[in-house]
């Protein structure tokens, strides 16, 4: 529960901002374009052994392919829709092409744009670009990511389609007085993050989450103005507390409460769930998969442990009771009683693979007892999920990916509704209740589902 | 379709269904009734040939509803629009060789040409020995027809009674238990009969109960999986 | 995995049949740096759309209309049951089920993964010792595999933690755990998962038998107990006895499948091509008719034909299609069972099943839904090569079990009645209903063995639609193996009456009973291009390369010299590790016939 926002502010905030933000990545290589000066590509000098490698490393740390590579064009050509009700945009070619990309960016204009949101040009990128985080970076990490979008990277001489925004909204100066009242000077942002902790472990931890993970990004409540209102641990029990809703999934907090946050996975969880998308303690979906696909399952393992220890010691934002698995509602199960509410489409529909105890089965169909994704105090995870299906994915850290199906045609509205409450009041799981009204506007607004053929192979 | 298909399942103690056998069977609607159903593929004929038929086969009686009212004349009419019906999963190439009956069915007919090459010749057949049709003959009497093709002292248009007798068999245990969206089970009643659970497919807590019986009516599969829709069998087909 | 529509032009393997075979052959020489192209003829399979929950839970359209299994539309065989009979066609799927598709027949097997008795291995040899060579009957094409249980342990071991099998090892290293089949022979580790939980009925059948003064053990099943993650990285879901394996693709992950449990790694790797819809017609030879050059093959989604070349052939389709291929390809010498020569098509053999019944009192449900393909309870007594066929008088045997796969009730109804019981109207209706409610099933699965007139062949008549003659069965039961089971179902008897049975179908083969293709009895189809010693009665040296064509491996079950009691696939997996594993290490370094002819 966040005390400077309602639920549903937070919500209506968040979802706007995602799309909001995601504009500016429009305009970072528009700006390339536009403003031919000289090539900065050095080419042909010597590379240092392996620096390319690292700076793949950085992408990958920093998911630039999660809005810069869209499936069916080339890589880095970006090019992915988002459409907002001013129009629709489409994400910028970040390859090294001198025309279409950013090929004649410096490694100085290359570091201010991805830390401090200023193209080229001079004009200011929306706060998509999670540029207070990366305004963490190493000036290590900012060369190597440089070397290697201008060195490792085939450049494509290709435009993604055309935006269409209308004057005013493309209007980008307000943007400079939001960057200059949210977003941090490099060195003050390095200087929070990387003075937080003397155990390099947890250093390194900080650095990775703070910073090129920018986890907060979606992790974070945000204020009003769409700042995220803590950017580091030091600041406070509002930073991973939980983001708002983003595309009808909810963000949960990455910090320690016991029932709705991380305060029950071990460190070994949350590397498992990093690595692989899946762990004993619950899988990844909706939102989280493509950053586990494109980003976090690549990480070293040393990166992932750093991470798990850091994320384990962030207190908890709120106090809940703990959770203590409650085996009532099992006992009722296998001695037949359907008497409560949802209890009979569980039994039918759900608990051949998450069992009648809720225990689900490992790593392979995930627990709804004690899962903290299921008890978060607004249930839209659960219901998106029931009505929309999901799959985890085949990774080279693990190749096999398991489908849930789609109830959006077996259920009705009133049948989620109980089985969602259902789940979210059995096994110790304390949340609220959902009505009826609650699935039928998230019904409403259902993405298109996967086809046979986008569904896992094994 | 009929949309029997049921959701929610009707929960069932297995064993208070075993012991009141009297409870009378539920009336169920749209359940192939001659009287409003339109068959897709039989002529009235031949539907109210099958319609008595397969009910002496499956009769109702103590246990529970019989292929009337379970709607497997409905089932056997809409699988003869399927690969199935139209002999699509057989191997029917040329030529054909009667042979020793451990060797198998080598006839030249698909299902739809054994209901459709057979029913009237049974009903002549009956007209000529009892002076009505199938369909209007007392139940003794239907046996007695019924015993004949399935040992094959009867045959008709090159079709040996007990092909056809096989066919008309396999079809209505099909009807009486395959899943509600194939037009039979009504209402699930010939799981229940049976004690079956349906598409519920988890038994964790019950590997071993000691003998006791499961608990849960059953389940069929989701109400819109329409299993004659072009999409659920073109790999049926392969 | 590189895409089918631009696969290298020349792989440097070809693997026709994408089931476990070929799988695992393919997954083995990628390994090895090698580039594969698998070829097969059905569609791509996988458990999200085949095994989609709940609508997969289907038995009418699994298991009844046979969704994932061989269209017999485009091809067949016929059968007879004696060389002077014309053989008709197998028209309609029933005694036994051929899969088609990617996964084959291990996408809607039932997981029931054995190895085998020392004495399977080499049953010619042990027959001899232990009963002198007169115990042989005249025409029966009694012969060693060439391998031992020793060599092949490791590749047994493989197989087992590729497929999650679920077990209890009897003796692991020499040493006893008093657990699992005591007349198992000595494993170098144990099962990857704990045993399958017993079903009510198998829990019985546990009780009755040791009472009765036999050693009932777990049948290790390739049904995961729990939540498995195998060498390659598969990850398996848990089993929770839904009932639906045999004829369908398990909605849980937790049948071990090819697909589940190889394939997605394959499908990562870049040396791998899987092509679909790709009939392969015929192994094409170069003119010496020593060497392969590659496959012709019909290319389904364009309907038209292909050639593709490689240097090395593996040819792991099912067993019937392996032994078609040979013998329409021309390689390897045709079988002649009047004068005894050639070998393709030799020692065709089947599984010597029947099934019994027993009823329990009306207050004991069955519950004969509840199951899992691999699971039960069984003795190896009448099994084990300890027991003394001397005194009963045949070579083989059979162990006998509670295998409560998940009986469904269109199957409990055709099954139900006949034998002077009535098969329709309404005591029909009462029986079937009593039948399903209160009885489960107990087999005996014995061994077949292989004799001069049972054998495979070119049908003279029948095509199949891509204008070739069909493969030709001619196969009954035969004296020795009756009275192997009539002898161990006498025993499922004695055991039945200590469980206080209400009443007791026992059910066996009656001397003369021709084989019958229209009853399902197991699709566990044997030889026909079988490994051996010796290149005149023996299609393939002791790694699966045949005799003839060097560059040509046929993996299955196509290569057992007799039916075993014991069900195929585990045997078929170590045999394929064996041979990839002796590939690898010999073969590429040096092509050319392993064991001199």
């Amino acid at each position: 529960m966040t005390s400077l926002f309602s639920r549903s502010s937070s919500k209506t905030l968040s979802s706007a901002l995602r799309p909001l933000l995601m504009a500016g990545l429009g305009l970072l290589g528009l700006a390339g374009a536009a403003l031919p000066t000289r090539t900065a590509q050095a080419a042909d000098a010597p590379l240092p052994a392996g620096l390319i490698e690292e700076g793949h490393y950085q992408a990958i740390l920093g998911d630039c392919a999660a809005c810069h590579s869209q499936p069916g064009r080339p890589p880095y050509s970006g090019g992915m829709p988002f459409k907002l009700p001013i129009g629709t945009i489409y994400s910028t070619n970040i390859s090294p092409d001198p025309v279409h990309g950013i090929g004649r960016y410096t490694e100085a204009e290359f570091a201010r744009a991805v830390q401090l949101g200023i193209r080229k040009d001079g004009s200011a990128l929306y706060p998509a670009m999670p540029y207070p985080s990366y305004a963490r970076l190493s000036k290590a990490d900012i060369h190597a990511l440089y070397v290697y979008f201008q060195r490792g990277v085939t450049p494509q001489p290709v435009d993604p389609p055309a935006n269409g925004i209308i004057w005013p909204l493309s209007m980008r100066w307000p943007l400079h007085i939001w960057r200059w009242l949210f977003s941090p000077s490099i060195q003050s942002a390095q200087h929070s993050t990387n003075n937080q902790f003397s155990d390099p472990v947890l250093a390194r931890g900080a650095y990775l989450v703070e910073g090129p993970g920018h986890c907060g990004a979606c992790h974070s409540p945000r204020s009003i103005a769409l700042n995220e209102k803590a950017q580091t641990a030091k600041d406070g029990p509002l930073f991973l507390s939980g983001g708002g809703v983003v595309e009808q999934w909810v963000v949960p907090s990455l910090r320690q409460e016991n029932r709705t946050g991380l305060g029950r996975w071990s460190e070994q969880d949350i590397v498992d769930f990093l690595r692989t998308g899946r762990a004993r303690t619950g899988a990844s979906f909706g939102g989280m998969s493509p950053v586990i696909v494109h980003s976090a399952h690549a990480f070293k393992d040393d990166d992932l442990h750093a991470i798990a220890r850091y994320l384990m010691q962030l207190a908890p934002a709120r106090k809940e009771t703990p959770w203590v698995y409650d085996p009532t509602t099992a006992e009722k199960l296998r001695h037949a009683d359907l008497s409560q509410p949802g209890a009979q489409i569980y039994v039918d529909r759900c608990a051949a693979c998450h069992r009648t105890d809720g225990a689900g089965y490992g790593s392979v169909f995930p627990p709804l007892a004690g899962n903290p994704v299921v008890m978060t105090d607004d249930a839209t995870s659960l219901i998106h999920i029931i009505l929309a299906g999901d799959s985890t994915h085949a990774l080279h850290t693990t190749p096999s990916a398991f489908a849930m199906p789609s109830f959006a045609d077996t259920l009705s509205d009133k049948e989620i509704a109980d089985v969602v409450s259902f789940i979210r009041q059995s096994w110790g799981n304390n949340s609220k209740g959902v009505k009826e009204g609650a699935v039928r506007r998230i019904r409403k607004n259902l993405p298109q589902l996967e086809t046979p053929a986008q569904l896992p192979k094994n | 379709m009929g949309g029997a298909a049921s959701l929610s399942s009707t929960p069932l103690l297995g064993r208070a269904a075993q012991a009141n056998p009297d409870q009378p069977a539920p009336q169920p609607q749209d359940d192939g009734d001659p009287a409003h159903y339109k068959p897709t593929f039989f002529n009235q004929e031949e539907y109210l040939f099958l319609y008595h038929a397969c009910e002496r086969l499956f009769p109702q009686d103590e246990n529970g509803p019989g292929a009337q009212a379970l709607g497997v004349p409905r089932f056997i009419d809409k699988q003869m629009n399927t690969p199935y019906g139209l002999g699509a999963l057989w191997y029917m190439q040329a030529p054909f060789v009667e042979g020793p009956p451990e060797l198998g069915y080598q006839l030249p007919y698909t299902p739809r040409d054994l209901y459709r090459g057979a029913i009237t010749p049974i009903n002549t057949h009956c007209l000529i020995r009892y002076n009505a049709l199938f369909a209007a003959l007392p139940p003794e009497q239907q046996d007695n027809v019924l015993h004949a093709l399935e040992s094959n002292t009867l045959r008709f248009n090159d079709i040996p009674g007990a092909a056809f007798f096989e066919q008309l068999r396999t079809n209505t245990l099909e009807g009486a238990f395959s899943d509600p969206a194939y037009g039979g089970n009504h209402n699930m009643e010939g799981w229940k009969m049976m004690g079956f659970p349906g598409a519920r497919a988890d038994f964790m807590d019950w590997i071993n109960q000691e003998g006791a019986p499961y608990p849960f009516g059953p389940v069929g599969m989701p109400p819109k999986a329409n299993p004659y829709s072009p999409a659920f069998q073109n790999d049926e087909e392969g | 995995m590189t895409d089918e529509t631009s696969p290298p032009k020349r792989p440097d393997v070809l693997i026709i049949g994408a089931g476990w075979a070929g799988s695992i052959m393919a997954k083995e020489l990628t390994e090895a740096g090698l580039t594969v192209t698998m070829l097969e003829r059905g569609h791509d399979h996988s458990t999200a759309v085949e095994g989609t929950y709940p609508s997969s839970i289907d038995e009418l359209r699994g298991a009844v209309r046979k969704r994932l299994f061989q269209k017999l539309s485009r091809t067949s065989l016929t059968i007879r049951n004696r060389p002077d009979q014309t053989a008709l066609p197998y028209r309609q799927l029933a005694a036994f089920l051929p899969g088609e598709g990617v996964g084959g027949a291990g996408l809607h097997w039932s997981g029931c993964h054995f190895r085998a008795t020392e004495d399977d291995l080499r049953l010619r040899s042990a027959t001899i010792e232990r009963y002198g060579q007169k115990f042989i009957p005249k025409d029966m094409h009694l012969q060693d595999y060439g391998v031992t249980y020793k060599e092949l342990e490791p590749f047994f071991d493989k197989a087992e933690k590729v497929f999650g099998t679920s077990g209890e090892a009897a003796s692991v290293r020499g040493q006893k755990t008093g657990k699992g089949n005591i007349f198992a022979p000595d494993r170098s580790d144990h099962f990857p998962l704990p045993p399958m939980a017993d079903t009510f009925s198998a829990s019985v059948f546990r009780k009755a038998a040791a009472e009765t003064g036999y050693h009932p053990f777990s049948i290790p099943a390739a049904n995961a107990s729990q939540p498995y993650t195998n060498p390659y990285g598969c990850q398996m879901g848990p089993c929770n006895f839904c009932g639906y394996c045999s004829g369908y693709a398990c909605y849980l992950y937790s049948k071990a499948s090819p697909n589940v449990n190889i394939l997605p790694t394959l499908r990562r790797d870049k040396r791998f091509t899987l092509i679909t819809e790709a009939q392969v017609l015929e192994i094409m030879l170069d003119d010496t008719r020593k060497k392969a050059t590659g496959v012709r093959y019909a290319d389904l989604k364009i309907q038209s034909e292909k050639t593709l070349e490689a240097d090395l052939v593996i040819l792991s389709a099912f067993q019937l299609h392996n032994v078609h291929l040979m013998l329409v390809s021309g390689i390897g010498k045709p079988y002649d069972p009047v004068t005894q020569t050639g070998t393709i098509g030799r020692n065709f053999t089947y599984q010597t099943i029947t099934s019994s019944r027993i009823w329990l009192p009306k207050d004991r449900f069955t519950s004969q839904f509840v199951g899992a393909g691999g699971a039960g309870v069984a003795i190896d007594d009448f099994n084990q090569p300890g027991f003394d066929r001397g005194k009963a008088g045949f070579i083989g045997g059979s162990p006998i079990w509670v295998n409560q796969a998940g009986l469904k009730p269109i199957a409990a109804a055709q099954g139900s009645g006949g034998k002077g019981e009535p098969r329709w109207g309404s005591a029909y209706k009462s029986a079937v209903i009593d039948q399903y409610r209160h009885s489960f099933g107990i087999d005996a699965h014995g061994s077949n063995m292989a004799y001069r007139d049972v054998y495979l062949d070119l049908d003279p008549t029948w095509r199949n639609a891509y204008g070739q003659p069909m493969l030709r069965m001619t196969f009954t039961w035969k004296d020795n193996d009756i009275r192997m089971n009539q002898y161990v179902v006498k025993h499922i008897g004695d055991i039945a009456q200590t469980m206080g049975a209400t009443r007791i179908g026992l059910n066996s083969l009656q001397q003369g009973q021709p084989f019958d293709s229209r009853v399902y009895q197991t699709t566990h189809l044997n030889g026909g291009v079988i490994m051996g010693e010796n290149p005149k009665t023996s299609a393939l040296n002791r790694y699966l390369q045949s005799w003839d064509v060097s560059n040509l491996f046929v993996i299955g079950s196509s290569a057992f010299p007799q039916g075993m009691g014991y069900n195929p696939t585990g045997l078929v997996a170590a045999l394929a590790y064996w041979s990839a594993y002796h590939i690898r290490r010999t073969y590429l370094r040096n092509p050319g016939p392993m064991v001199s002819a």
